[in-house]
């Protein structure tokens, strides 16, 4: 029982941090058909923000933590608008290599700036240590993580599902050429969705930075992690992503628990039976060939 | 009436550059890389090695269209099935090319049977994924594969026990040279072929390539698994030229900048990777040695400049350049 | 005739003289990662040399010495030949220095071998690479040269069963592999033996594991950086301290990284070859020379590594007076003893490789504040205990 909690605590924790970090991945292919390969760059670009914010600007953890993540979304714009908007009706190799670009670009820039060091995000005390529930105690930070997560879930879901702007945004997935015509703006809609993902990739990157934790390589390191996650899921779809993280997250948890042995390959093997049996994704749309 | 004749038995002369003209310009290039930097010849060897590496790329995405980021795990089959060969059965290093091109042809062919059903990002990240778990596979199989350690000290004997290796690498680079000018002679006689164009017609339209009844999935898997066997070629040679190998050989590096050299050189055309690979190799060796923390800002400047302002590559660039040069000053 | 004939024979003595004074400086490749997830021992590689140099200065025996860099971002065996290979060949270089890991050692043994350049290896640990070649030798560690002393400890502290956690990699087998056979042949028990993918970024399930299983102690080994800080939180957030499992690890909590772990790190004990806080007259003339040269460099075990790396060559150039002499230089290493930063060294003519004291110690506060690795015991000249006939 105990075993049990531990692996869905520890996998949900973790799937909560990829779903943070890549639901703008998913968004931004679904909707604007982009490979975004330097999307880990935004988590990265949001965890180093918080820590210079914090050590050397002296703000609190409190204050620190949503600026940065404006500071993500605001600082992705141009990105999008002058750089990655070009490629949008490009092959998606076009698409792949733009952005790898940009990421080496990113990871040199971090490199200059800051070195190899890899940089801790200190937890206010609220948020540290251990937390016992009874049979087990558990980090405080990581159920403060799954409650962000499920918070972040729903808020995105009520945004999309309720809101004008999610009703735009899902005409827009569905077909572009036409929300157009009805006169949806979808250059600001790509925009915006873009810098939601982006600053969500950030608050992943700000909150999961125990779990991958911040360097200069940051997003090359994870990319094969994030990209697993939206093609498991399916692209454009929330409910895909997050399904997606659960899965990959409490399979790969719960091999480091079981079978540690076989812990590294667990990760790879779900994704390949997933996609070997359904190639678009969980939840993905079956393309015309 | 006469040039009508005239066009259509063009001289033995130029019918034969057309031929081997290409080729000839890669022996001429790298025989004179060779003269000019006689101390860098290891360096040179590499560039042929990633030539024919990304040579099997041009061919899989550049001609078919097969999106994959997993070249790496046919490149590492054949190294270290190369090694392994020359460290327990023969140190002959032809027979170790051959066993290179098998075990790159087979790890392709099954994973294509799998990949080559899927298209777009889920491709991607299947290929990926393949290489993955066979990297971690020859991690964990150190006993054999040597782990994270590698294999080392792999034994090569003389090539057709005329040319011994030497210290300062003047067989491996033509032994190299030599392979390379045959992958891309049997590359562009492919690509010209019957079998090519349909490659290209499947790059261009999957659907309309089954409309008119080409059988697509084996057309795929047969161009994957030649890709596989060339790459694996190259892991060979990179095994035998420098004696070692290591886990680093299946990895995702070696995949992404494999198509990030093919893409500086141009991807629709197999002579990009020809000039891609030098370009890369150089910029990176010349970066890394005034400050290496910058060449990846510039390999990075230059992947986005490629992208968004020569689509077509270096490639596109100096064809625009010869068509401007014939045509001569409008 | 005659004039003419002395006039050529004075000229020509004075070329020679020319020729012989202006002495080409002594060439010395150093290999290592400047750029990529492991430039923290490039950086701090190049930090050291130039502090060794600011007290040495840049000559040694009267001949001036020039470093050549090359950056091998992480482990590439092909990449690692071709530079020693362009280093020897095109530089022309009289010596090698540097190398991280292990394979790309083994890559570069061959080169070194046949072209008879004295290498040497400032950070692969692992025991057998020294056999690759006799123009090897190696002034760091091994992993089972620091983790014998380790469990001897252990055993001292009366602590009977032990899981051991590793990465699962080379090193890490090495450190396993030496902890336990010493553990169980003073009669401890190994609960398990846990070995972790490098990969792994969440080590919680790995220490949910090890409380489970209910040892005294937990042994671990995971290099520096990322993977060190994750796992020394790990095993404070998820209590293990608490449910009375104490923790000996080697470098996890490095001096450079302690400011980032905090007070997590805490009273953890440790064995490892040199403490930033060692006592001594030449660690202060070290840590001194450092701060001058580089004010963000840490006095660390990487950051010695090049310091004493370099001392090495430096006493290689002076024995040869320059001149390129494998053999003398060779020869010079061969029970070469010195007093290092991290304490009294000597090069084993045997195995070619350092021995060393080993020291236990304990993360403290020092008087103002600042988070350090306090040294309590010492292991006196320890062997390298990985080579098949060490004892």
């Amino acid at each position: 029982m105990t075993l049990f909690a531990s692996i869905m605590i520890d996998g949900i924790a973790y799937a909560m941090i990829l779903f943070m970090i890549t639901v703008g991945l998913s968004i931004a292919l679904g909707l604007m058909h982009v490979v975004n390969m330097a999307h880990g760059a935004f988590a990265m670009l949001g965890g180093f923000a918080a820590v210079t914010l914090m050590h050397r600007a002296g703000w609190c953890f409190e204050f620190a933590v949503p600026a940065a993540v404006l500071f993500t979304a605001l600082a992705s714009l141009p990105i999008e608008r002058y750089l990655i908007s070009r490629v949008y009706r490009r092959p998606e190799l076009d698409q792949a290599l733009l952005t790898i670009g940009v990421a080496f670009v990113a990871i040199a820039l971090v490199n200059l700036w800051l070195g190899a060091s890899f940089s801790a995000i200190e937890l206010p005390p609220w948020l540290s240590g251990p937390i016992d529930l009874g049979f087990r105690s558990f980090p405080r930070h990581r159920l403060a993580v799954i409650l962000l997560g499920f918070l972040v879930s729903a808020a995105l879901w009520v945004f999309i599902e309720r809101s004008r702007f999610g009703i735009r945004l899902r005409a827009a997935v569905d077909n572009a050429g036409i929300a157009q015509a009805v006169g949806i703006n979808t250059t600001l809609l790509y925009s915006s969705a873009f810098a939601i993902g982006a600053g969500l990739a950030a608050l992943g990157g700000i909150a999961g930075a125990e779990l991958l934790p911040m360097e200069a390589n940051y997003p090359v390191k994870y990319l094969v992690l994030f990209l697993a996650v939206v093609a498991v899921g399916g692209q454009g779809t929330l409910f895909g992503t997050f399904l997606a993280a659960i899965l990959l997250g409490v399979v790969d948890t719960a091999a480091k628990y079981l079978l540690p042995d076989i812990a590294s390959i667990s990760f790879y093997l779900t994704m390949l039976v997933v996609l070997a049996v359904r190639p678009q994704g969980l939840f993905g749309r079956k393309e015309a060939a | 009436m006469a040039d009508i004749a005239a066009a259509q038995t063009s001289p033995a002369r130029t019918r034969w550059l057309g031929w081997i003209g290409p080729e000839l310009a890669v022996v001429a290039a790298g025989l004179a890389a060779a003269l000019l930097f006689p101390d860098d010849l290891g360096f040179i060897t590499r560039i042929n090695i990633l030539g024919i590496f990304t040579l099997s790329l041009a061919l899989v995405i550049g001609q078919a269209g097969i999106g994959t980021l997993g070249q790496a795990a046919m490149f590492g089959a054949g190294s270290y099935s190369a090694a392994l060969w020359a460290l327990h059965v023969s140190a002959e290093p032809l027979s170790g090319l051959l066993i290179g091109a098998l075990a790159g042809a087979g790890v392709a062919a099954a994973s294509g049977l799998l990949l080559l059903r899927t298209r777009g990002l889920t491709l991607i990240m299947l290929s990926v994924a393949f290489a993955q778990v066979l990297l971690e596979i020859a991690n964990k199989a150190a006993s054999v594969t040597g782990g994270d350690d590698g294999l080392a000290d792999i034994p090569v004997r003389a090539i057709l026990g005329l040319f011994a290796f030497d210290f300062r690498g003047r067989v491996g680079f033509g032994y190299t040279l030599v392979m390379l000018v045959i992958v891309y002679f049997c590359l562009r006689r492919l690509v010209a072929s019957p079998f090519g164009l349909t490659c290209r017609g499947i790059k261009a339209d999957q659907l309309r390539m089954r409309a008119v009844g080409a059988p697509v999935f084996r057309h795929l898997v047969v161009v994957y698994t030649l890709g596989g066997a060339f790459a694996g070629i190259a892991g060979a040679l990179s095994a035998q030229t420098t004696q070692v190998v290591g886990l680093s050989s299946l990895g995702f590096e070696l995949s992404a900048e494999g198509l990030v050299m093919l893409s500086i050189g141009g991807v629709g055309h197999l002579a990009g990777a020809l000039l891609g690979v030098p370009t890369f190799m150089i910029i990176r060796h010349v970066a890394a040695a005034v400050n290496p923390y910058h060449w990846l800002l510039v390999i990075g400047v230059l992947l986005i400049v490629t992208i968004l302002f020569l689509p077509q590559g270096l490639y596109g660039l100096l064809h625009k350049w010869r068509t401007r040069l014939r045509r001569g000053p409008r | 005739m005659k004039l003419v004939k002395h006039l050529a024979a004075v000229a020509g003595a004075v070329l020679l003289a020319a020729n012989v004074a202006a002495a080409e400086p002594v060439k010395v490749g150093i290999i290592a990662p400047f750029s990529g997830p492991f430039s923290n021992f490039g950086e701090a590689w190049k930090a050291a040399i130039e502090a060794y140099q600011k007290i040495h200065g840049k000559s040694a025996g009267g001949q001036e010495i020039e470093l050549i860099f090359r950056d091998l971002t992480g482990p590439n065996p092909s990449e690692a030949k071709a530079l020693a290979q362009e280093l020897v060949i095109k530089d022309k270089v009289q010596y090698l220095g540097g190398v991280v890991f292990t394979p790309n050692a083994f890559a570069i043994a061959p080169v070194v071998e046949e072209a008879k350049i004295p290498t040497v290896i400032f950070n692969a640990a692992t025991s057998s690479v020294l056999e690759k070649s006799k123009y090897l030798v190696r002034t760091s560690y091994t992993l089972p040269q620091i983790t014998v002393p380790i469990a001897r400890f252990a055993l001292e502290q009366e602590v009977k069963s032990v899981v051991t956690m590793v990465t699962d990699y080379g090193p890490g087998v090495d450190a396993e592999t030496a902890f336990v056979k010493t553990f169980e042949a003073g009669g401890g028990k190994i609960v398990e033996k846990v070995r972790v993918p490098l990969k792994t970024t969440d080590f919680a399930p790995f220490l949910q594991r090890v409380k489970g299983l209910a040892p005294q102690a937990v042994f671990i080994f995971f290099p520096g950086g990322p993977p060190s800080y994750a796992v020394i939180k790990a095993y404070k957030d998820n209590d293990l301290k608490g449910a009375g499992i104490r923790l000996f690890g080697t470098s996890e909590a490095d001096e450079k990284d302690l400011p980032a772990i905090g007070d997590a790190a805490l009273r953890l004990e440790s064995g490892m070859f040199y403490s930033g806080s060692h006592e001594s007259a030449a660690n202060k003339a070290f840590v001194d020379a450092l701060k001058a040269v580089a004010p963000t460099a840490v006095a660390n075990a990487t950051a010695l590594e090049g310091y004493d790396g370099i001392a090495a060559i430096y006493r290689m150039v002076e024995a040869t007076k320059g001149q390129r002499d494998p053999e003398a230089a060779m020869a010079a290493m061969r029970g070469y003893a010195w007093e290092s930063p991290r304490g009294p060294v000597r090069i084993d003519p045997e195995s070619r490789h350092i021995i060393q004291n080993v020291y236990i110690r304990k993360v403290e506060k020092d008087a103002s504040g600042k988070l350090i690795q306090k040294e309590f015991k010492t292991y006196e000249q320890q062997p390298d205990y990985g080579r098949a006939d060490a004892k």
